[in-house]
């Protein structure tokens, strides 16, 4: 797998109902990326905005995939088509101002269940990075570690402690 | 409601192209419900105008704000705190409401980010449908709540062309023949015989050739 030769940054949206242990299995990879992947778990597929995946590459994504569940086994019926349009959405406003519309990716999963989501991404990863790295750099994906970084309660010497639960700010 | 599009983006950025600091300003009325200037679309335009100046290395800032109704003043009246620390003001409004902002702000300017259209219902999720040209002489009673100066496209008043095909227009196969509607709805309340009365061409001077319109009620002014 070539994650680290392409360099590029990756947003995963994704249906939970693919891996109901999600948040276990995202975590290697997320250890393994720092914050070059995030992992957007939806309620479903249909949840997301075309404004979801512009806010995506505001901040730094290259790469932006949406995977839904199979055509006919969405659970609230069409979630996965409104999904499917909305990116469609996506990928002509991006169109509009220059950019690759493959910067995001509608996939479906091909069948429930589906292989847990590391699976999915890291096949997804290791195949030929079709975009390059976006023209304006990486600079937001540091942002999170220094919100983070601030957040340890050691660096607020006799200064007013954070609020609990604190946390950078969150596309969703 | 009033129905509006936004205009090509290369449009918009020849508009705004001097200005650095940006307000873009939705209205959470008509233009939200035919999803082109609601608090959804605002985003999505500062969102899309965002990457582009940082794709094409230029500075802008920008801060959204959605209004209930960019046309009535006691919403307009909000951004009095706040208009001022903008170089210019990037409105999803109908033409109405970027006009009524700009007369509350004459300084600023007001750029229009969206072609207003036609008034119209929403007949199905992303859909919309004009029914009403504003004549200012409504004969919706006489026609079965079907317009026909709106809705037939020769506008004719006295009964069908006789053009139509399969229930369609024949001037827009795609619509429907709006005498087709009239008849069928008059039949089914037993009022056909209403047809038989001769309608006089409509008074255009209610609507055409008078300057702007416009309502006076003494009994709402103060």
């Amino acid at each position: 797998m070539n994650t680290k030769k392409d360099g590029l940054s990756y947003a995963f949206f994704f249906c939970q109902q693919l891996d109901a242990a999600q948040d276990l299995n995202r975590r290697s990879l997320e250890k393994e990326l720092g914050p070059r992947i995030r992992f957007f778990p939806l309620p479903c597929s249909g949840r997301i905005e075309s404004l979801h995946l512009m806010r995506a590459l505001e901040t730094g994504a290259d790469k932006v995939y949406v995977i839904a569940c199979p055509e006919r086994a969405c659970r609230h019926r069409e979630g996965n088509t409104r999904a499917r349009k909305r990116v469609a959405f996506a990928q002509r406003l991006i169109a509009e101002i220059g950019l690759d519309p493959d910067r995001f990716e509608f996939l479906v999963a091909s069948a429930l269940p589906s292989p847990y989501i590391d699976k999915v991404a890291r096949e997804l990863l290791a195949r030929e990075s079709q975009v390059d790295p976006l023209p304006w750099g990486n600079k937001e994906r540091e942002a999170p570690k220094e919100i983070l970084r601030k957040e340890k309660r050691d660096d607020y010497r006799g200064e007013k402690a954070p609020r609990r639960n604190q946390r950078e700010h969150r596309l969703l | 409601m009033i129905t509006a599009e936004r205009k090509p983006l290369a449009e918009i950025k020849e508009s705004i192209a001097s200005y650095k600091k940006l307000l873009i300003l939705g209205c959470g009325s008509c233009v939200a419900e035919c999803a082109s200037g609601g608090e959804k679309e605002t985003a999505l335009l500062a969102s899309q105008l965002r990457i582009d100046a940082k794709k094409e290395g230029r500075t802008l800032e920008t801060k959204e704000m959605t209004l209930d109704r960019q046309c009535v003043y006691e919403f307009i009246d909000q951004l009095a705190g706040v208009i001022g620390e903008y170089d210019a003001v990037l409105s999803l409004g109908c033409g109405a409401g970027v006009q009524a902002v700009a007369e509350v702000f004459p300084r600023a300017h007001i750029v229009p980010a969206l072609n207003t259209t036609f008034i119209g219902q929403t007949k199905q999720a992303g859909l919309w449908l004009e029914n009403c040209r504003g004549c200012g002489d409504c004969k919706l009673d006489f026609f079965a709540d079907v317009c026909p100066v709106t809705r037939c496209s020769k506008g004719l008043f006295n009964g069908p062309c006789g053009g139509s095909k399969n229930e369609k227009c024949e001037v827009d196969p795609d619509t429907p023949c709006a005498w087709q509607l009239i008849v069928t709805r008059l039949e089914e309340r037993g009022k056909l015989d209403s047809l038989e009365k001769v309608h006089p061409p409509a008074r255009w001077s209610k609507k055409e050739g008078k300057g702007p319109r416009k309502i006076a009620r003494e009994d709402q002014r103060t």
